[in-house]
């Protein structure tokens, strides 16, 4: 490049960095302007980034075994379900401990009372208390033995009049015996069994 | 061969779907066990009693035992009629007032034999106060085979003189002692109603 052409370039650079730097005069309103334009534009729709990567299709691979898994998992949450619907019936299925609750299809009450059976029955192998307040459902409440073959369970009952019996497992197989200490109900054919009036009084 | 093992792994996952939902539906219906036609009679006079206001309860117990003790279906069914019938006579009996323990306790005394008359007497002579102890042990001792009258007017008797809840609770075992040592039902709750202290009408019982 020749001095004569170097000349007119740098003429031609000084100028655009004079108008570069020349102070520019805004006009006032420019700004309401810009934001009025802007608010006029429609908002774009832009997804979530949690829900689109919730609802994205893709591919996806389970080996036999994890498959096999996840399906006992769902097993194992609807098991725990059933049981804890069926328990809330009054009918449970699974052997409880022996002061566990039996649950009432009585009326709720807050005046829930811990009432103890008892039954002296030395030669039973087995004795389960049953009664309106467990759907007479004999694994609901089975009772303990003591040294001298005492069977008791403890049991929370609303208040109202209960009738109960004891399921006893003996050389005989099941029999039901009514609670001897306690007020007899009528047998109607079904076995003997007891009334337990919880609230007023006490029956036993 | 993968197309066998995928329709064996959906099978299977099938299954355990499948095998909750039949607990869930067995263990959410008490009757489940009954044959049609005692779970179809159940099922109305359990309606027919909550229709009329009565309790349902003692009506699905009935069944529940029935069930428990592996009785067949045509007792179950005659046994939850009766039940409901008892009910319907208790609330004829004890008024549309009378609560449930009081129509329960008044079923089980009319099972027992003792006549409506009976529990029309306790009515009147309540006064408000409930008659659910008297009726339990009235059922008691005609159980243990106390004449139905001899033990309906002693336990009129003894209510309507004061006689607390728990002396009357207290009776069925001093009576079962007395007649397990060889006195007449009848002898043994007269003498054993003697010896219970009453207290003046009008000052209520424990």
């Amino acid at each position: 490049m020749t001095e004569f052409e170097r000349e007119p370039q740098e003429a031609y650079v000084a100028w655009i960095a004079r108008e570069a730097r020349r102070p520019v005069a805004l006009s006032p309103d420019l700004r309401a302007r810009i934001v009025r334009e802007a608010r006029a534009l429609p908002r774009p729709v832009r997804p979530r980034r949690s829900l689109s990567w919730i609802t994205a299709p893709r591919p996806v691979t389970r080996a036999p075994l994890t498959s096999a898994l996840l399906a006992a998992g769902l097993v194992g949450i609807g098991v725990l379900g059933t049981l804890t619907l069926t328990h809330r019936d009054g009918r449970q299925t699974a052997g409880q401990q022996a002061t566990a609750a039996a649950t009432s299809q009585l009326p709720a009450s807050n005046r829930v009372v811990v009432h103890e059976f008892v039954l002296h029955a030395p030669a039973a192998s087995h004795v389960s208390l049953v009664g309106d307040f467990n759907g007479w459902n004999a694994v609901a409440a089975p009772m303990t033995r003591t040294a001298d073959g005492t069977w008791m369970v403890q049991v929370k009952l609303p208040p109202g009049l209960h009738r109960y019996s004891f399921e006893v497992d003996g050389t005989n197989g099941a029999t039901f015996v009514a609670d001897p200490k306690a007020i007899r109900a009528p047998d109607d054919g079904f076995g003997p069994s007891s009334l337990l009036l919880v609230g007023q009084g006490a029956s036993t | 061969m993968r197309r066998g093992t995928h329709g064996a792994v959906s099978a299977l996952l099938a299954l355990c779907m499948a095998a909750p939902l039949g607990l869930l539906a067995q263990g959410s219906d008490p009757l489940a066990q009954l044959d049609a036609t005692t779970r179809h009679v159940v099922q109305v006079l359990m309606d027919s009693a909550r229709s009329e206001g009565l309790p349902t309860q003692p009506i699905l117990s009935k069944a529940q035992e029935g069930i428990s003790k592996h009785v067949d279906g045509p007792r179950i069914a005659a046994a939850v009629r009766t039940v409901f019938l008892s009910l319907r006579g208790a609330r004829t009996s004890l008024g549309a007032q009378a609560a449930p323990e009081e129509l329960k306790a008044g079923a089980f005394a009319l099972q027992a034999g003792i006549p409506e008359g009976a529990l029309q007497g306790l009515h009147k002579a309540s006064h408000g106060k409930s008659v659910t102890v008297p009726l339990i042990v009235l059922t008691d001792l005609v159980t243990r085979g106390v004449p139905s009258d001899t033990a309906s007017n002693a336990i009129l008797q003894l209510w309507t003189r004061g006689a607390g809840d728990a002396d009357l609770l207290g009776l069925p075992k001093a009576v079962g002692q007395d007649i397990l040592s060889g006195a007449a039902p009848g002898d043994a709750l007269l003498k054993r109603a003697r010896t219970i202290p009453l207290r003046p009408p009008g000052k209520g019982s424990e």
